[in-house]
């Protein structure tokens, strides 16, 4: 009793101490062995689950973990990577790879003919790009040489070697079963702290058989909300910020510790539709949709990006693909109507069209992992009451739209689809309008003339035929409209002016950190 | 407290006069200019106050006035219907149980505790979660997450009256049932049934608006003061008057709501 | 106390059952194949066809009839099997014990600087009541009462992280990341907690027995540590309990806002995800918590007052 007592008299001491001791502890065990001067700090939206490259595997290419047998300028133009160069056959059925005889691996191990067949195997055994060509053998030639055999010709196989999921990891980071155990790669950084799936801290390599790098730590940071984002970046405590969102671009723009770049990037903002869905397989309902949008409006207000708007799919610096003589998307909603009109609908009295006692009702799915996605899916459902139809808005994850479409429920998706994704847009396309469809791209919808194209081309390496064919895919989809475009997609990033030398990858599978410098 | 608290104190006047003050605005915008909350004009987005547009237009060129109004009346509707329906149950179960006792109240009291168990919002989610996006089922789980509340305190002051002798004495005089409830249960459990009203309200609105904010509340184009900060929360810097028009409405309707529940319940939300 | 423990065991099973069902049920509502989903998680949405989903299915026995999976989800659930995620194959277990680590840093720390505001706060309040920190604290408590507790974080980012530049905005790792998240709930739990100190030390204070124990002559101070505290302690600590739904809805709040990876965060993750075995984990984490520190609160209150009084 007397103890308690004393106790309490001295409370007043004896939590000014306590507390003294909580503040100190804390900020101890905060400290961490990294240097925040020499660390760069990258944030994007995109988080990362597992170490499978067929799955996040983009995430460790930007962070330049790991790399792939070839590389692309700018331009989408092929560059050695790993492989120093490469020749294709007469009959274009054989693809020869000479690999560099200098890269070493993180774990020590080198480069050779036996790990890239390795890699590329098990990247060949999961569906993806690799999967989708028509390799009937990956063989070595030579302890540095590697020769893959072809069952038909195909143009876009030099690009497929460039992306992210054909990265040549170490044989040591798979396990006898194949899954990937540990991020080994050849990269000019290594990785040295994994947290998903919000951080990862890399570390440069200095065996890298490249020129080296100069900012010796990294990190890159997932970041949900795009306005926590805008204000990391703000504040310094990110340096460079990938996908702003458009309200923070003005604010940002002014902000003196920073620039804020804006990219046009190959990717599109379009409307997947379910073509094979009652409402929409008249190719004048697509149209209708189409033309009750306002995308001058959509391009100016919403994303800060006046001149965005898309009259078709593939963005005008794949230059194949793009029409440059269609005119421009018109919005026209009385022309809409009367095309809905056509097709047997009639207003009903709450304003939505009805047709045989069913109203026009269409669900439509997006993904805030682009912060624009959720607020153009707003602007287009007030967009489509206007004509009559009605659009139920659900914002979900992404993974809701693949999944959609296996199943077949998906009514209407707006996605931003990367068609620079593999260098070479002819891959794209083929995954996104063969035969069957795509998970990103036309569901329900077939047209024997594209998918007859789309496979020559596979194969066409005379230009001006290949030019010919490609500009008439791209007349047909913009006629037909399985995917209906609304803008082109301006990658905004936001980077502090400490760093020097930052280079912006259109085809986003680098973030070139090695060239960049952190001034003091 | 043998009579319910007819007179307010100058705290739930003020109460009581904010409240007032955002019903009438609600009615009044309904009434005189009723204009599409959801109409969008591309070409006039984040316009001023002016007179055409008294509180400006949003992101979207859309009526801030017209949004402000229905969601007001949303709000207001949402918790006014949950408050009533958590009341009835949990008034009429409280009163059962305690007049009752014995298995009924047992039974009833299990109920509680397992409702209990869950925090709120929690509860809410998960519910939430099974049908996004509809004002049925967030008023459902709001009401389940309120109505304890009535039937814990409901529950302990009858049964203080109940075992008591004025009780006892009508009993033995031979009134019915109604009469007994209405002379001697109810003055005891009304000011605190009204107080737990008011502050059910006000979180039933705080509530509507934190899960606008997870994603999980009412979908676009639904003019909802939760979901509205959500979607205006980005402009701050571009137009800051545009959010605090849903940061005070919210503000004052909870303030406004725990002024009217009393001094006195201070403690007991 | 034998009896508090008992009970609080059966509301714990009460609530694994009850979010058990819960999930089961939203599981069920689903649209969409769900063997198609789980194979995705696993392996990633470009790997999947349906060869794989039908695997999945075969091997989750997702076709036997509805009873029967369900009791297999119930019985899962008992043997404290999780599940993985949707999201990314990994046991929903492991991801739990990273969250709760963080959560409990987040909760622990807020409920601490809480009692630093509101007890000195409130017994000052009661001390000298009615006067001008009287009446400033109360308008203060309205005031914060009023707001969603993520509107108080966000004014918190704005004035401290931005304007000022002391703290970073989101995200974990250091002690300063700490500071805003903590601070904010702290806020809006002291607002409650510190008016029902307040008025439980005035009523302690003005007291009858207080009244005879200066009487008889001990000074204020010694009444007031000898006889009061223990006495108004249990109202505060059973206040905590009440406050404890506070915080453990501001948690899912406030991590959302802050980015902090914890439980909360991962609730309302996977509630937008759909990812239900981890909405199932998280929900249960948080109801078990609940109920734990119920039970620690009702064992307080007992050694504190043996007679129960309370209801």
């Amino acid at each position: 009793m007397r103890a308690r007592l004393i106790f309490r008299r001295h409370l007043p001491r004896q939590y000014g101490h306590m507390m003294v001791m909580l503040l100190v502890a804390g900020l101890f065990t905060g400290c961490h062995s990294e240097d925040p001067k020499k660390t760069l700090t990258i944030g994007g939206p995109f988080e990362f689950t597992s170490l499978d490259p067929a799955k996040d595997g983009y995430i460790y290419t930007r962070m330049q973990l790991t790399e792939t047998l070839l590389d692309v300028d700018a331009q989408g133009a092929l560059r050695p990577s790993l492989a120093k160069n490469w020749t294709v056959s007469e009959d274009r059925l054989s693809w020869q790879f000479e690999l560099r005889d200098d890269v070493i691996f993180h774990d020590g191990t080198p480069l050779d003919a036996d790990t890239v067949i390795k890699s590329l195997g098990v990247a060949r055994s999961k569906p993806g790009p690799l999967n989708k060509a028509p390799v009937t053998a990956i063989a070595a030639t030579g302890t540095h040489r590697v020769e893959i055999e072809l069952s038909a010709p195909y143009n876009p196989l030099g690009a497929v070697l460039a992306h992210y999921s054909t990265q040549i990891l170490s044989p040591t980071a798979y396990a006898a079963d194949g899954t990937v155990t540990s991020l080994v790669g050849s990269g000019p950084y290594r990785l040295s702290q994994y947290a998903p799936p919000h951080k990862l801290h890399v570390r440069r390599n200095d065996q890298y058989w490249g020129p080296p790098a100069r900012i010796e730590q990294a990190r890159y940071l997932t970041g949900h909300r795009a306005e926590s984002r805008a204000l990391q970046a703000r504040s310094g405590q990110a340096d460079i910020i990938y996908t702003l969102d458009a309200p923070s671009l003005k604010s940002l723009s002014s902000a003196d510790n920073l620039n804020v770049h804006s990219e046009l990037i190959p990717r599109t903002i379009l409307l997947k539709l379910n073509s094979g869905h009652p409402f929409l397989n008249d190719v004048r309902a697509r149209q209708a949709l189409s033309l009750a949008l306002d995308r001058t409006g959509i391009a100016a207000s919403i994303l800060r990006v006046p001149g965005s708007e898309a009259n078709q799919l593939v963005p005008p610096s794949l230059r194949d693909w793009h029409l440059d003589a269609l005119a421009p998307a018109e919005q026209d909603p009385t022309q809409a109507r009367r095309l809905l009109a056509e097709l047997g609908w009639k207003p009903g009295t709450s304003g939505v069209l009805l047709r045989d006692g069913k109203p026009f009702r269409l669900r439509l799915i997006t993904y805030a992992d682009r912060p624009e996605l959720p607020v153009i899916a707003t602007a287009i459902q007030a967009q489509l009451a206007e004509i009559g139809v009605a659009v139920e808005v659900e914002i979900t994850n992404s993974s809701a739209i693949p999944s959609g479409h296996q199943d077949g429920s998906l009514e209407m998706a707006l996605i931003a689809r990367n068609f620079g994704i593999i260098a070479d847009p002819l891959g794209v396309m083929l995954t996104d309008f063969g035969a069957g469809g795509g998970d990103w791209g036309a569901m329900n919808w077939s047209q024997p003339e594209v998918h007859r194209l789309l496979a020559e081309l596979g194969a066409e390496h005379r230009r001006h035929e290949y030019l010919q064919k490609a500009q008439r895919v791209a007349q047909l989809l913009a006629d037909e409209l399985p995917l209906v475009p609304v803008t082109f997609y301006t990658q905004q990033i936001a980077v502090n002016k400490q760093v020097k030398g930052f280079r912006f990858d259109p085809f986003e599978r680098s973030y070139h950190i090695a060239e960049m410098e952190l001034e003091d | 407290m043998t009579r319910p608290v007819k007179h307010l104190t100058p705290t739930q006047w003020a109460g009581a006069l904010i409240l007032g003050a955002l019903v009438a605005f609600a009615l009044l915008e309904w009434m005189l200019f009723d204009r599409n909350p959801a109409r969008q004009q591309l070409d006039a987005v984040f316009a001023l106050p002016s007179l055409h547009e008294p509180l400006g237009t949003d992101q979207f060129g859309r009526s801030m006035l017209a949004r402000m109004g229905a969601a007001i009346r949303l709000s207001f509707s949402l918790s006014l219907l949950s408050v009533l329906t958590s009341a009835l149950l949990g008034v009429l179960l409280g009163v059962w149980a305690a007049w009752q006792g014995g298995w009924v109240d047992r039974v009833l009291s299990f109920l509680l505790n397992t409702l209990l168990a869950l925090p709120g919002l929690v509860l809410v989610l998960l519910l939430a979660a099974l049908v996004p996006g509809s004002f049925a089922i967030l008023y459902l789980a709001i009401s389940l997450a309120l109505w304890v509340e009535y039937f814990r305190v409901v529950r302990a002051l009858t049964r203080t009256v109940v075992i008591g002798p004025q009780m006892q004495a009508s009993r033995l005089l031979g009134f019915g049932r109604g009469y007994l409830f209405r002379r001697h249960i109810w003055p005891a459990i009304a000011p605190s049934v009204l107080a737990l009203g008011a502050f059910g309200a006000g979180n039933a609105i705080l509530a509507l608006a934190s899960l606008g904010f997870v994603y999980v509340g009412l979908r676009p184009p639904t003019a909802e003061l939760g979901l509205m900060m959500v979607e205006l929360f980005p402009y701050y810097t571009d137009a800051p008057w545009a959010i605090v028009q849903p940061l005070i409405a919210v503000f004052l309707l909870v303030l406004g709501f725990n002024l009217l529940a009393g001094k006195k319940h201070d403690i007991t939300d | 106390m034998g009896k508090i423990v008992l009970h609080r065991l059966v509301q714990a099973m009460m609530v694994a059952w009850s979010v058990g069902t819960l999930t089961f049920v939203l599981l069920r509502s689903l649209p969409g194949d769900m063997a198609y989903r789980i194979a995705a998680g696993r392996y990633g949405y470009d790997n999947v066809d349906s060869a794989a989903a039908d695997a999945v299915r075969a091997e989750l026995g997702l076709e036997r009839p509805v009873l029967e999976q369900y009791l297999g989800w119930l019985g899962d659930l008992l043997q404290f099997n999780l599940g993985t995620t949707l999201v990314s194959g990994a046991p929903v277990s492991q991801e739990l014990q990273h969250q709760l680590g963080h959560s409990l840093l987040l909760a622990s720390m807020a409920l601490l600087l809480s009692a630093f505001i509101a007890l000195p706060l409130g017994i000052l309040c009661a001390l000298k009541s009615q006067g001008k920190l009287d009446l400033a604290s109360l308008i203060a408590s309205s005031l914060l009462r009023a707001q969603p507790v993520f509107v108080i974080g966000l004014i918190l980012i704005l004035a401290f992280a931005l304007h000022l530049g002391w703290f970073p905005v989101a995200g974990f790792g250091t002690a300063l990341h700490l500071i805003l998240p903590s601070v904010a709930l702290a806020l809006s739990l002291a607002a409650v907690s510190n008016r029902v100190v307040r008025n439980s030390t005035y009523e302690v204070l003005h007291s009858a027995y207080f009244e005879f124990s200066r009487i008889k002559g001990l000074t204020a101070r010694q009444t007031f540590l000898r006889h009061g505290l223990r006495n108004m302690a249990v109202p505060v600590v059973a206040c905590m309990g009440i406050q404890l739904v506070g915080l453990i809805e501001g948690i899912v709040m406030i991590e959302s806002l802050f980015s902090w990876p914890g439980i909360g965060h991962g609730l309302a993750h996977a509630i937008f995800s759909r990812d239900v075995p981890m909405i199932q984990g998280t929900a249960l984490t948080l109801g078990l918590i609940f109920v734990f520190i119920n039970t620690l609160i009702d064992l307080v209150c007992h050694w504190l007052d043996p007679r129960d009084n309370r209801e």
